[in-house]
């Protein structure tokens, strides 16, 4: 009856399988549901490759441009932002307390110079340069998908963390504050 | 394709063959839906290879701001800019594997629809080659052993075996109903439509990219708004240009300056009635849908030059409606029905506003016949009538109209029409009247009694018509002895017939009653101290 049995405990197979497609299922689902997987977090392809450097046009100095270059040596902030961006606005307080920390880098990204400038003199300006990204050109080079996103490059000019939507009190605290102070 | 016929004889013939034709029909209304695309003509390259490389390399790769469209399907903007960057790329000369590994070591595998085999997708992959497998291998394993259940049934063993099988059967059944009930309540917690969806403070990110895209748009009509004003410097005697200003500050619902190029464009057309009645409809979407006054008289101006306009039309049943005379807004629209063309775009809008007239008039549309206007025959020969010709007709309409009330006072609606009637053709008295007429028509409505009384005050007509006004303040007082507007108006009438210690209390009454920032406080105040 050797035979009998193994037919008796062929019909498992598909349960087994079943059982372990919804177990992952349920820890994919337990850790969105506590907060711990960000569904529209995508990792960044861009971590760990050197900062895009090509050159841009100085939003407040039309015969100058700006580069990630020029930033070298020591850890920044680069932050795609655009005045027609809602949440560009939440993070700007963010923003002001992060710029006494740490250089950031501007992008004005799809957006009216103008209109730039005007939102820099509404909402404050915390940026060390700001260079234009009139269509979007220098974004696709850092693989933005939406503004406001911040990358935090390295004294050696690596990107080392993307933060996509902004910044608030929490991202802050948990995110930038340990990542900066994780630099050597 | 294949001719519909067929399909159908496919589904009729015997049950194999009726499901494999179900399969081949369900298949068949896939294909015949057309291929969605976001693309459009001005980002298309003029090289057709290098174009269908651009399509073939777009649907390879990921909207990422999307649920799983590919960049070719989906109209937004970061789809739109890879999109042109892949053309540029290709344009370029560059190969298609270049495109695809430069844009996925920007935006990572994930950008790519198909994705790459790696050690973290091996499970991916391997899932459905494992799967069928598996299947094969329960197939084969159960048919073995049907078969060795056939090739040696012993007397002594086949109970045995019947027994073990009838056990199997036992516990398949059981975990089968265990799954069951546990997919049901996995469902009931989680799954269930009508359940609460997550809190709005959850969702920051979504929330977040709808206004991104929000601004976007509003960006682009921004944008197109400000062309259109430029065209319209560049040619300020082209009515198309102001037109489409007009269409383009709708967009942004900017009515000043909608109104102002439909006027404009009034101007160069010579009163166009069609760009008249839209500047009616701008001064009514201004004031947040409600046909105002201004818009009205507008409206009843373009009507009496041309009383088939339809837009016009539209908007004089809204005014009706809006004055909650359901049926006269039946009645005109029904007119605009009975006008249009049966394939006019806006007959199913017409349908359904007659039908809701209809439900809160609490009436059968088809018995409601169209307003008393002249029917499309009639307006054609108003066409062709001279200025004075038409005026006359207009005129013998309104008394026509006039003296069927006079027969039949009880017509609320036609009260109602005729005062209309006579405060476009800007005829005071003759207003108040039927407003008189209206007044006594609905004695237990205050508002009509008012309406009557505040057109004798504005129009300045209280001499003339001092017994009806008497009839009307009566009935004010008694339905309603505490109104504001009939204490204002009673307070008139008062000081008009010389009584200002009456008109002093009234006035102190409606003071005492008004809040304390109310706009009209002061002036009240001064009215009283100049009694």
């Amino acid at each position: 009856m050797s035979g009998g049995g193994r037919a008796r405990l062929s019909f498992l197979i598909p349960l087994v399988g079943f059982l372990v497609l919804a177990g992952f299922a349920t820890l994919a689902l337990v850790a969105t549901l506590r907060g711990e997987r960000d569904v529209s977090q995508l990792p960044s392809a861009m971590i760990g490759k050197p900062a895009p450097s090509a050159p841009l046009p100085d939003l407040l100095d039309g015969d100058r441009t700006v580069s990630p270059a020029e930033f070298a040596g020591k850890p920044f902030l680069v932050n795609v932002f655009a005045s027609w961006c809602a949440p560009c606005r939440a993070e700007a307080p963010a923003l002001a307390i992060l710029s006494e920390e740490i250089a950031i880098l501007g992008i004005a990204y799809k957006d009216r110079p103008e209109d730039s400038r005007d939102f820099l003199a509404s909402y404050g300006n915390p940026f060390a340069a700001i260079g234009i990204d009139r269509d979007g050109e220098a974004g696709m080079k850092w693989g933005v998908y939406g503004v406001p996103e911040t990358f935090l490059v390295d004294a050696s000019g690596t990107i080392v963390l993307r933060h996509a939507g902004p910044i608030d009190r929490r991202v802050l605290d948990e995110v930038l504050r340990p990542a900066i102070g994780g630099l050597p | 394709m294949i001719p519909a016929a067929w399909s159908v004889k496919l589904c009729m013939t015997g049950s194999g063959a009726q499901k494999i034709g179900l399969v081949l029909v369900m298949l068949l209304m896939m294909a015949a839906a057309p291929p969605a695309t976001a693309i459009t003509p001005e980002e298309m390259l003029a090289d057709p290879a290098l174009e269908s490389r651009a399509r073939a390399l777009s649907k390879q790769l990921r909207c990422l701001v999307c649920q799983n469209q590919s960049i070719d399907d989906s109209d937004a903007e970061l789809a739109r800019d890879l999109r042109l960057e892949v053309r540029k790329r290709l344009a370029a000369g560059a190969s298609d594997r270049d495109i695809l590994a430069s844009i996925r070591a920007t935006y990572g595998d994930y950008v790519l629809l198909n994705p790459p085999v790696s050690p973290g997708t091996y499970i991916l992959w391997a899932a459905p080659v494992v799967t069928v497998l598996g299947g094969l291998v329960i197939m084969l394993a159960g048919r073995r052993r049907r078969e060795d259940d056939r090739a040696a049934p012993t007397p002594d063993s086949g109970t045995d075996q019947v027994t073990a099988t009838r056990g199997d059967g036992r516990v398949a059944l059981a975990l089968a109903c265990l799954v069951m009930s546990a997919s049901l309540g996995i469902y009931l917690v989680l799954g269930r439509a009508d359940l609460p969806s997550r809190p709005l403070a959850d969702r920051g990110a979504e929330i977040a990219a709808a206004a991104e895209q929000a601004q976007d748009a509003a960006r682009d009509r921004d944008e197109a708004l400000r062309e259109a004003r430029e065209q319209t410097e560049k040619t300020p005697d082209d009515a198309g240009a102001w037109l489409r200003l007009a269409m383009a500050a709708a967009a942004s619902a900017d009515s000043a300056t909608e109104i102002m190029a439909l006027e404009t464009a009034e101007g160069l057309t010579n009163a166009d009635p069609a760009i008249r009645a839209m500047r009616a409809e701008a001064m009514a979407r201004a004031a947040e849908g409600q046909v105002t006054l201004p818009a009205r008289e507008l409206i009843a101006e373009i009507l009496a030059d041309s009383p088939g306009e339809p837009r016009a039309l539209y908007l004089s049943g809204l005014a009706a409606y809006q004055d909650e005379d359901y049926a006269g807004a039946v009645a005109i629209w029904r007119r605009l029905q009975t006008l249009s063309a049966p394939d006019a775009p806006w007959m199913s809008l017409l349908a359904d506003n007659i039908a809701d007239a209809a439900r809160s008039a609490g009436i059968d549309p088809n018995s409601v016949t169209p307003a008393p206007g002249p029917d499309a025959a009639a307006i054609a020969e108003a066409a062709e009538m001279t200025e004075s010709d038409r005026a006359a007709m207009i005129d013998g309409m309104v008394e026509g109209l006039a003296a069927r009330l006079a027969e039949s006072p009880r017509d609320v609606d036609g009260w109602r029409r005729l005062v209309r009637a006579y405060r476009v053709l800007e005829r005071p008295e003759d207003t108040q009247r039927a407003l008189i007429g209206l007044a006594d028509a609905t004695p237990g409505d205050i508002t009509t009694q008012l309406s009557a009384l505040e057109h004798m005050v504005v129009a300045g007509l209280e001499d003339g018509f001092i017994t009806d006004a008497q009839r009307l303040l009566d009935r004010v007082e008694t339905l309603d002895p505490q109104r504001p507007e009939g204490l204002y108006i009673r307070g008139h009438f008062a000081r008009h017939e010389g009584d200002p210690d009456r008109a002093r209390a009234l006035w102190e009454m409606l003071y005492s009653r008004l809040p304390e920032d109310a706009p009209i406080g002061p002036e009240l105040r001064k009215a009283i101290d100049n009694l």
